[in-house]
């Protein structure tokens, strides 16, 4: 039972990590996301659009769908971020208001492309495109290993994808001078201009790579809970990563904590209405398990945490 | 762009946008005219013609006749069911537009209609209770429970700093499932899958009543949400409560420094704010409809927050945003079975009206932006 928590736990923490590091990536250049829940929808959309009209053209591409859903799930999620960051970087929208129109308008232009594609390309009326199944691999050797061999059984590919781009994510964001630029201008975006650094250029690339990370996680979601993209992908998920990045005050490493405690109480519930025999009527009680949480956690963190200093302001050079 | 300064067309446009007295309708009416030309040409894409697509909407609204009308109906049929359906999205509206003013952003409305509606469902709407008793018993209990579940979010945000957006994302989810819990264990109707209808007393639509020759459904909801529109307005603009509220929404910390009591003015609105959820609940759930369809978060409560910017948050303009708003989203079932097109463009157009709505104050930057020009240059003429 421990084996279950803990795999199903890291299929659910793995692209919630993924997002809330595309969280991170915004809410550190000064650009608050709500809009991340969008992003991952209409990332997922793009990919699992792909992967259909792959499947349906190119016969035989059955077996790299995922990465083709992955790889199209990222371009689609930054596209449509752009949105965002032209809204909040160039256009002085408010980024709280920006980030819920965006997901308004993924939730409904998703559902209309869905419905309206399937009807022109499939000649079909459905509002879902169906993915392939994800085959789930388990490690021979490492899988042996008691209780913590879990960790390598009935795993996603993409949450081995999922990793080798966190850890991307997490050189440039600690390593690279970009990394740097996009801190600073979440916390003294005039001293980043000063030293002649575009802080608009920056906290756009910063928007889009917010997009490209929630998509690929969006696409994951779709991967793992329904096998297809239908306008359910829409479970809040996205808030839940900020919570979870909020939760990490906006570090990396805290993150990975607050998606994996995420996780893990997820399939917990899930085991222990299992275990105690509970009819399938108490899933609507256990799936509000995550949500419950994340307002325990907001209550206990939400005080003592540390935003970026210039998150949420409209950066205007003239002002200082 | 100096051809834009230069054309007749750019200065006559200009000059009609740039009169300040003017802007809170003629900055709306860009931002639709943008959306409907955008969706125009979303529908050009799809092969589709976009002005049948206006035409069925606004048939399917009751705003237009339709070439027949089934058997008892007729353009009264459709116009009163509008009416029926613009009653909560008026109300929900409003409740957007109480939070915005307190600086708040009320994304919960969906859970708050839900759960004053589910709560008034299950009190009165089964109950034997006579019309003149659970008419009004249904709007206080809707009303109360949707003002409890904005008081909660509005304390979150006051007492925890927990932004309202995420916390009211939570709560909705939260209220849907163990909604969902119980109409599935207690209220359920095995063959329609949704709670069991309520009982007509308690209904605030009067269905199927015989008006000029045609049956329509008369909507009691219409009348309370145009009354609350003027109350809201009151509130806002009369009262001390609402200068308070204004006061909080434009600058928390200076209204701090005026004495005016922050923390309580949040909740307040933000009470207010879910009432109005609440009783938008109790027109949509026992009056638009009579049963609740388990797990479903009303796409209505998300609309509220376009009709709301697009009224420029004020309760008036509210209203005629409201009408628009919801001759898309009632009209598109009819559009889709004549024209063809999917019915869900109602909502791409909806949600790109709130696109170019949140791009307003870019648009009054803009101007300003280019009048200053015009000005300069026109100096810089005379000069010469």
């Amino acid at each position: 039972m421990i084996e279950i928590i803990l795999y199903d736990g890291l299929a659910f923490a793995l692209p919630l990590l993924i997002i809330a590091i595309g969280g991170i990536f915004s809410e550190r250049s000064g650009i608050i996301n709500l809009a991340l829940e969008g992003l991952l929808g209409f990332g997922a959309f793009t990919g699992a659009f792909m992967v259909v009209m792959a499947d349906h053209f190119l016969p035989g591409s059955q077996p790299y769908g995922i990465y083709i859903g992955m790889a199209f799930a990222m371009v689609g999620g930054g596209l449509f971020a752009m949105i965002h960051g032209l809204l909040t970087v160039y256009y002085r929208a408010n980024q709280v208001i920006s980030g819920v129109v965006i997901n308004i308008l993924s939730m409904s232009l998703t559902a209309f492309l869905t419905r309206q594609l399937n009807a022109i390309i499939f000649n079909a009326a459905s509002n879902r495109f169906q993915l392939g199944v994800a085959d789930r691999f388990t490690l021979p050797l490492l899988s042996e290993i008691p209780v913590l061999g879990a960790v390598f059984t009935k795993v996603y590919p993409f949450q081995v994808v999922i990793l080798l781009v966190a850890l991307l994510a997490y050189l440039v964001f600690e390593k690279t001078p970009f990394g740097i630029h996009l801190k600073a201008s979440g916390d003294n975006p005039h001293a980043v201009e000063a030293a002649g650094v575009d802080v608009k250029r920056v906290r756009f690339a910063a928007v889009m790579i917010s997009g490209a990370l929630a998509g690929l996680g969006g696409i994951s979601f779709a991967y793992s809970i329904s096998a297809n993209f239908n306008p359910m992908i829409y479970m809040g998920y996205g808030y839940l990563a900020i919570a979870a990045l909020i939760f990490g005050n906006w570090q990396i490493g805290n993150t990975l904590l607050a998606v994996l405690f995420f996780g893990f109480a997820r399939s917990a519930g899930y085991e222990l209405a299992k275990a105690l025999e509970m009819s399938s009527t108490f899933n609507d009680i256990i799936m509000t398990l995550p949500y419950m949480l994340t307002l325990l956690i907001l209550i206990f963190f939400s005080k003592q945490n540390a935003a970026p200093r210039a998150l949420g302001e409209i950066y205007d050079k003239g002002k200082r | 762009m100096p051809s834009f300064k230069k054309s007749r067309p750019g200065r006559f446009l200009l000059h009609r946008l740039g009169n300040e007295k003017w802007q809170w309708i003629s900055i709306p009416l860009l931002s639709v005219v943008l959306a409907v030309l955008t969706g125009s040409g979303v529908i050009l894409l799809m092969g589709k013609s976009p002005v049948d697509t206006y035409i069925g909407i606004l048939q399917g609204a009751g705003m237009l006749p339709k070439a027949n009308y089934a058997g008892g109906t007729n353009m009264l049929t459709d116009f009163m069911s509008f009416l029926d359906a613009m009653a909560p999205m008026l109300l929900a509206a409003l409740g957007v537009t109480v939070a915005f003013k307190a600086g708040l952003f009320n994304i919960g409305i969906s859970g708050q209609m839900l759960f004053g509606g589910f709560l008034a469902t299950i009190l009165v709407g089964y109950s034997d209770l006579g019309g003149l008793v659970a008419k009004p018993l249904v709007l206080l209990i809707a009303g109360a429970s949707g003002a409890l579940v904005g008081g909660f979010i509005g304390l979150m945000k006051y007492r925890y700093n927990i932004n309202e957006v995420v916390s009211s994302i939570m709560v909705n989810y939260i209220l849907a499932y163990f909604i969902s819990f119980f109409i599935k264990t207690h209220y359920i109707n095995p063959v329609s899958r949704q709670s069991e209808y309520i009982n007509a007393a308690a209904s605030l639509t009067f269905k199927g009543v015989a008006l000029g020759g045609v049956k329509v459904n008369v909507p009691l909801g219409i009348l309370l949400a145009l009354m609350a529109a003027l109350v809201v307005h009151y509130l806002i603009n009369k009262t001390r409560l609402g200068y308070e509220i204004k006061a909080v929404g434009a600058n928390r910390k200076g209204a701090g420094y005026a004495g005016i009591p922050i923390g309580r003015t949040m909740v307040t609105a933000m009470m207010i704010s879910g009432g109005l959820g609440g009783l938008a609940g109790a027109t949509y759930y026992l009056g638009y409809f009579a049963s609740i369809q388990p797990g479903v978060l009303s796409d209505l409560g998300f609309n509220a927050i376009a009709t709301s910017l697009l009224g420029n948050n004020s309760p008036l303009g509210v209203i005629l945003s409201s009408i628009l708003i919801t001759i898309l989203d009632k009209g598109a079932t009819f559009m889709s079975s004549k024209v063809g097109v999917v019915k869900e463009i109602s909502g791409v157009i909806t949600s790109l009206i709130l696109l170019f709505s949140a791009m307003g104050a870019y648009f009054r930057y803009l101007i300003a932006k280019k009048q200053e020009d015009v000005k300069s240059e026109n100096r810089e003429e005379m000069g010469e």
